[in-house]
């Protein structure tokens, strides 16, 4: 078996869409639960068949739901969603109903509050922190959204609390319209009346306002989301923590994968395997000529399948030499349809974790 | 009227997907097309990894406006970068502007403003065919982010007009959704693979479409299908290339997973057609490594369903 990825309490799936990433997650979850570790798979956006395949629906938004698969530890689906783990937080930290309700009336929070840069990553990552600081699991598998700057979500906790930590949430609480201070504070009021006309004219005074009041409304749960969001960067760099890089296969996609390898590096994350997914057998690549010269039906296809092996192993080849880091490589091979049912993935699982490393 | 005149009526095409889905290269195979129909062209990539390049064979941008072409233009465009020229427009004192832009205030409120980035793009393309810059392009093909959903950079204007109503940054929200939901200067192309998650999301993408924007996309593009697979012939193949060092079972493996795989497309290219009804072109996936030669293919391959 493959010593690195079942190896840690924590796994994190990270690369770029389209990659097969998901349908891994929840193959490894498979594999990890069939040896004996009650396991959550949590997920943003499975594909319908996915869900099919383990039997959850859109429940598992909510709380985990347990997959019926018979393995010896448990297997457990969450699907996360973002709105629903925010609204959470918020009557988590809220001193009261009321102070809760106040940020849910806000139409900025509403509209625009979901959109902010990083608040969907972080909202994932908080919602791992929650599940691991309960404990009812060895072995947590978590895949990541389905972006190509999907490292958006590993900054997300050190963004936010920049972000708190910045003026921007202190100068959007002050009240500068309202009347207070003495004579001797003027000029700071002068000075803040005329950048307060200057937002006014960008953005407008009703937005201004929304955003006054939901910060305001928010402002008592600050302490403990920033402590929140330093335990959770925290949790992603910890001992038990690993990650894997799951990488297309050809060499257009190396570029994206180094790019993400040496962001995990840099940021401090172990990363452990990187998975390339999806290759093409390249069983015919050196007899490309004699396979597509027969003069039938077939050529175009055979030609075709050729190339697709002598890229992808010639992919594979250049992102070998590239990584000069000891992380282990896996190349899984392209699997003729996507897994449909637990059988399916199981095999993959199984498939991924016996590859040796290249 | 036949789909490539209709686009080349617009002045903003955005081809719009999921990443991994070959966007870029149907947005620049749609830049070459319109250049050679006469239109003045500005492919718009919208990436900090550059790969626009690779396919015209060009260097790379660095935010700058290389030329790809007779009549056709390509640039790496930076939101950031044009948010930065709008403070420093808006603000005419140069020393200020700086201390505004370095200000970590104005750092967070860029990064992380909701919706603000797809304006800037977006804002920046209307104002190229409107002329207000020293270029000029009768056309600007954007190839769209793929962070976030796909819509979300065509809904961007909207979300903020609603929020804000009114100062100049609303203003600008009303009048760049106004810009988008017409589709007489707007066109939007959705790519997409035909595989389940990237088709289900290109249904999402249309429904949604339509009902925030109240428009369809003019075409959408089912990218890189495996060829067909010939039919009735079981034995065929092997029996043509007998005596090769390649194993009976790994012809026959090989085979399989075409016939598989193309089966795979097939259907999801069933189920796109049931919801969406409107133009639908095939592009094969070709044995072409990234770049002039495979955006000259697949170029060829939308003249000739386009055209």
């Amino acid at each position: 078996m493959n010593p690195g990825l079942l190896s840690r309490r924590l796994l994190v799936v990270v690369g770029a869409g389209g990659v097969g990433k998901t349908t891994l997650a929840a193959a490894l979850g498979l594999q990890s639960a069939q040896r004996g570790a009650a396991t959550l798979v949590m997920t943003f956006d499975p594909s319908l068949r996915l869900k099919d395949a383990l039997g959850v629906g859109e429940e598992a938004k909510d709380q985990a739901v347990p997959v019926k698969a018979g393995t010896r530890g448990r297997l457990e689906v969450a699907l996360l969603d973002a709105k629903t783990t925010f609204d959470r937080l918020i009557r988590r930290y809220a001193p009261d109903a009321g102070a809760a309700e106040r940020i849910f009336s806000n139409r900025f929070y509403r509209d625009l509050a979901g959109n902010l840069a990083g608040i969907l990553e972080y909202m994932a990552v908080e919602r791992l922190f929650e599940v691991q600081s309960e404990g009812q699991y060895d072995r947590i598998i978590l895949d990541t959204p389905p972006t190509r700057q999907a490292l958006e979500f590993l900054e997300a906790p050190d963004r936010i609390m920049n972000f708190l930590d910045s003026g921007a949430v202190r100068l959007a609480l002050r009240p500068w319209w309202e009347e207070s201070g003495g004579l001797g504070r003027m000029p700071m009021r002068l000075a803040a009346k005329a950048v307060e006309r200057l937002a006014d004219r960008i953005v407008g005074r009703r937005l201004l306002r929304d955003m006054v009041e939901f910060f305001r409304a928010f402002s008592p749960l600050y302490d403990g989301f920033r402590d929140r969001a330093q335990e959770v960067r925290n949790l992603l760099r910890a001992p038990e923590t690993l990650f894997t890089l799951v990488a297309g296969p050809g060499p257009d996609r190396i570029p994206d994968t180094l790019f993400f390898a040496r962001k995990l590096r840099e940021a401090g994350h172990r990363l452990g395997p990187i998975i390339v997914n999806q290759i093409h057998p390249d069983a015919l690549a050196a007899r490309r000529e004699e396979f597509t010269r027969a003069g039938d039906a077939f050529d175009v296809g055979l030609d075709l399948f050729a190339y697709l092996g002598e890229r992808d192993a010639r992919g594979l080849e250049q992102l070998g030499r590239l990584l000069s880091h000891e992380e282990p490589l896996l190349a899984v091979p392209l699997q003729p349809v996507p897994p449909t049912d637990l059988t399916q993935l199981a095999a993959l699982g199984q498939i991924v974790l016996s590859q040796k490393p290249v | 009227m036949v789909l490539l005149d209709r686009l080349a009526t617009c002045q903003l095409i955005v081809v719009t997907g999921k990443g991994g889905v070959g966007k870029t290269t149907i947005a620049a195979a749609i830049g070459r097309l319109l250049a050679a129909r006469g239109r003045r062209t500005l492919l718009l990539e919208v990436d900090p990894r550059e790969s626009l390049h690779q396919l015209l064979g060009t260097e790379p941008s660095g935010g700058s406006i290389l030329k790809a072409g007779a009549r056709l233009f390509a640039q790496n465009l930076q939101a950031r970068a044009v948010i930065e020229s709008l403070v420093r427009e808006k603000v005419p004192i140069g020393a200020l502007a700086r201390k505004i832009i370095a200000s970590p205030v104005f750092q967070h409120f860029a990064d992380g403003a909701p919706g603000l980035k797809e304006m800037s793009v977006l804002g920046y393309a209307l104002r190229t065919v409107e002329g207000d810059y020293r270029h000029k392009a009768d056309v600007v093909v954007l190839d769209a982010p793929a962070t976030g959903h796909g819509a979300s950079m065509l809904a961007a204007p909207l979300v903020l007009a609603d929020a804000i109503e009114g100062g100049q940054l609303g203003e600008m929200a009303g009048d760049l959704a106004e810009f988008i939901a017409n589709p007489k200067r707007c066109g939007v192309v959705l790519a997409a693979l035909a595989e389940e998650m990237p088709v289900q999301e290109a249904i999402e993408l249309i429904a949604l479409l339509k009902a925030r924007l109240g428009r369809p996309p003019e075409l959408v593009i089912a990218n890189a299908l495996y060829p067909e697979f010939p039919a009735g012939r079981a034995g065929g193949p092997a029996a043509g290339r007998a005596g090769t060092a390649v194993t009976a079972q790994a012809l026959s493996d090989l085979l399989e997973l075409w016939r598989q795989r193309r089966e795979v497309n097939e259907r999801e290219l069933k189920r796109l057609r049931r919801s969406w009804r409107g133009p639908l072109v095939e592009v094969p996936l070709l044995p072409l490594d990234r770049g002039p030669r495979l955006l000259g293919a697949v170029t060829s391959v939308l003249a000739e369903e386009l055209g």
